[in-house]
């Protein structure tokens, strides 16, 4: 077994005196489907932003690929392969749906500044392949038809999978999900869960997905890692995970009490 | 996406050619009218790559007009009396890219330190920037000082300044609707996105700041060859804000509708002329009329940026 594809080690980062995620070990290997789970508070999407490039960690080292992270910006990361979505919907508002997943090709797109003004042949096929390859990830999520519509305009689950297609036009090897099931009901759940899985299939890449949803992580996740404040507690399978004492404690227990 | 599109450009200066053919016959009171809409019409549409597409409040548009202007008029007054009057075509041309580029290098070399900045932090920091251009060229005596420069070749006419407009709205056209130019916008609605997404947010705005740069540059290149006198009071924060009033009623983002607001807003004043004192009051009035009763901006037909360039 070669190295794993993403691998955190030891990793601290402090926001003053607040220390948010503490001596956190990870790891994800290729075409697996993790699951990142914890309370309110627990530090998920801050081991997002960790991995993305946004935040540097305090101590500890973060490797994608074999290669370490550090100091890189998230441009940069996206070049090498790390895509995300993001908790609170960021869609580009003033572009239509096709356009959102357009600009998201900026990594493998072949032509820049002086290629667009002179628009020559070379140009023009490029970009109609860029526009073949945009339409058939539309497609895929049957959201082809609404090509033209604003992005804004579209239904909360639209907006949702326009995210992940425009995660996935960027051609990563390791998609992070935040909270893809916020905010859906329990159909528009069981679709994603459906969709998550053929994407990780379709497009043989690794998932780690971040959610709430102890039932939807439960049933998609082949491993799952559990945050309470920062610390990792514990790790394994859904069904460890479901007998394990500190996650019923911190997490399920909660639930029940409540 | 605009199949083409080069060939509009083409159909475009032809067009300009064949009313310029007959300009001598137009009232040069209107001509010089028209000269203006043009050298509008290129500043209006460079700062819309700036402020409409990539989402940079500059408020220092005006600054790099004068270096075009200033460069273009002391190259072609040097070089005037050296070449036959047949070759005033050449310098004209010369002075524009002359003025163009040292303006598209001011750009650079006040956008990469400047547009880690934000909104009004990056407004106020391009006004004192636009200030300081203004100020040195003020004190400069090599370029007249504060009388401004004059006796310059009146090299400008009707077809150059409006076949430069036209190349300049294919250009940021043609820019931004690429694949390459979809980051503009993006970085525009959502940096922390758009960088998720492989898009180096401070490349894109420091390009769109070097080639507004380079057009606003040439813009005043064709101003000092129309006006044939410049000084620095010309080039103050009220031109910037001018220009900006132009892309903001046009509609942040629409090449044709903030054509259309620099065409309007350069004949307006003109045409008001009759009511004298009360002129600019009306102007004023208008403009927040306008503002007031479509804050989209007055062209704007559909919201996204897809379709209507």
């Amino acid at each position: 077994m070669s190295a794993p594809l993403l691998k955190l080690d030891q990793v601290t980062i402090r926001f003053g005196g607040l220390t948010a995620v503490s001596a956190l070990d990870f790891q994800v290997n290729d075409h697996d489907l993790v699951g990142l789970i914890g309370p309110n508070g627990a530090g998920k999407t801050t081991v997002f932003n960790l991995i993305t490039g946004v935040y540097q960690p305090t101590e500890g080292t973060i490797a994608f690929a074999g290669q370490p992270t550090a100091k890189r910006k998230p441009h940069q990361l996206t070049k090498v392969g790390i895509a995300r979505t993001f908790q609170n919907i960021r869609l580009f508002h003033s572009l239509n749906v096709f356009d959102n997943v357009r600009a998201a090709m900026q990594v493998h797109r072949t032509h820049g500044v002086r290629q667009a003004l002179w628009r020559g042949k070379a140009y023009r096929a490029a970009e109609k392949e860029v526009e073949d390859r945009v339409m058939d990830l539309l497609e895929i999520f049957k959201l082809g038809r609404l090509r033209n519509e604003d992005a804004k305009n579209l239904p909360y689950g639209d907006q949702r999978r326009l995210e992940i297609v425009r995660a996935l036009a960027t051609q990563p090897k390791l998609l992070l999900l935040d909270e893809p099931a916020a905010g859906m009901n329990p159909t528009e759940k069981a679709e994603l869960a459906g969709l998550i899985r053929s994407i990780k299939d379709r497009f043989q890449i690794a998932v780690l997905l971040v959610e709430h949803d102890m039932q939807l992580v439960m049933n998609l996740c082949e491993r799952i890692t559990v945050l309470d404040y920062g610390v990792k507690i514990a790790e394994g399978t859904p069904t460890e995970i479901k007998r394990h004492p500190k996650v019923i404690e911190a997490y399920l227990g909660e639930e029940q009490i409540a | 996406m605009i199949p083409g599109a080069k060939r509009w450009l083409v159909v475009a200066i032809v067009l300009i050619a064949i009313v310029s053919a007959f300009s001598k016959q137009f009232n040069s009171y209107y001509l010089g009218i028209a000269i203006d809409v043009g050298i509008n019409i290129i500043l209006a549409v460079s700062l819309n790559l700036i402020m409409g597409h990539t989402g940079q409040f500059s408020l220092g548009h005006a600054g790099f007009m004068a270096v075009g202007s200033y460069t273009a008029a002391s190259f072609t007054i040097a070089c005037t009396k050296h070449v036959p009057e047949s070759a005033a075509p050449f310098l004209l041309v010369g002075g524009l890219i002359l003025g163009g580029l040292l303006a598209a290098l001011c750009g650079l070399a006040v956008g990469v330190p400047t547009l880690r900045l934000r909104g009004d932090y990056l407004a106020i920091v391009t006004l004192g920037f636009g200030e300081i251009i203004r100020v040195v060229f003020q004190n400069m005596e090599a370029v007249g000082a504060a009388s401004g420069l004059s006796g310059i070749p009146n090299y400008t006419n009707f077809f150059w300044s409006w076949t430069t407009a036209a190349i300049a709205a294919y250009a940021v056209a043609a820019l931004v609707n690429s694949t390459y130019g979809r980051g503009f916008i993006a970085v525009h609605d959502d940096e922390i996105a758009a960088s998720a997404m492989g898009i180096n947010p401070t490349r894109y705005k420091v390009t769109a700041f070097v080639v507004g740069a380079f057009f606003a540059g040439v813009a005043g290149a064709l101003y000092a060859h129309h006006k044939q006198t410049i000084n620095p009071t010309g080039f103050d924060f009220m031109k910037s804000f001018e220009i900006v009033v132009m892309v903001i009623l046009g509609g942040m983002g629409r090449t044709v509708g903030v054509i259309i607001a620099a065409i309007l807003l350069t004949i307006l004043p003109e045409m008001l002329r009759p009511v004298a004192e009360y002129r600019m009051i009306i102007y004023s009035l208008l403009i927040i009329v306008i503002m007031m009763a479509r804050p989209q901006g007055l062209f704007t037909l559909r919201s996204s940026k897809g379709a209507n360039t």
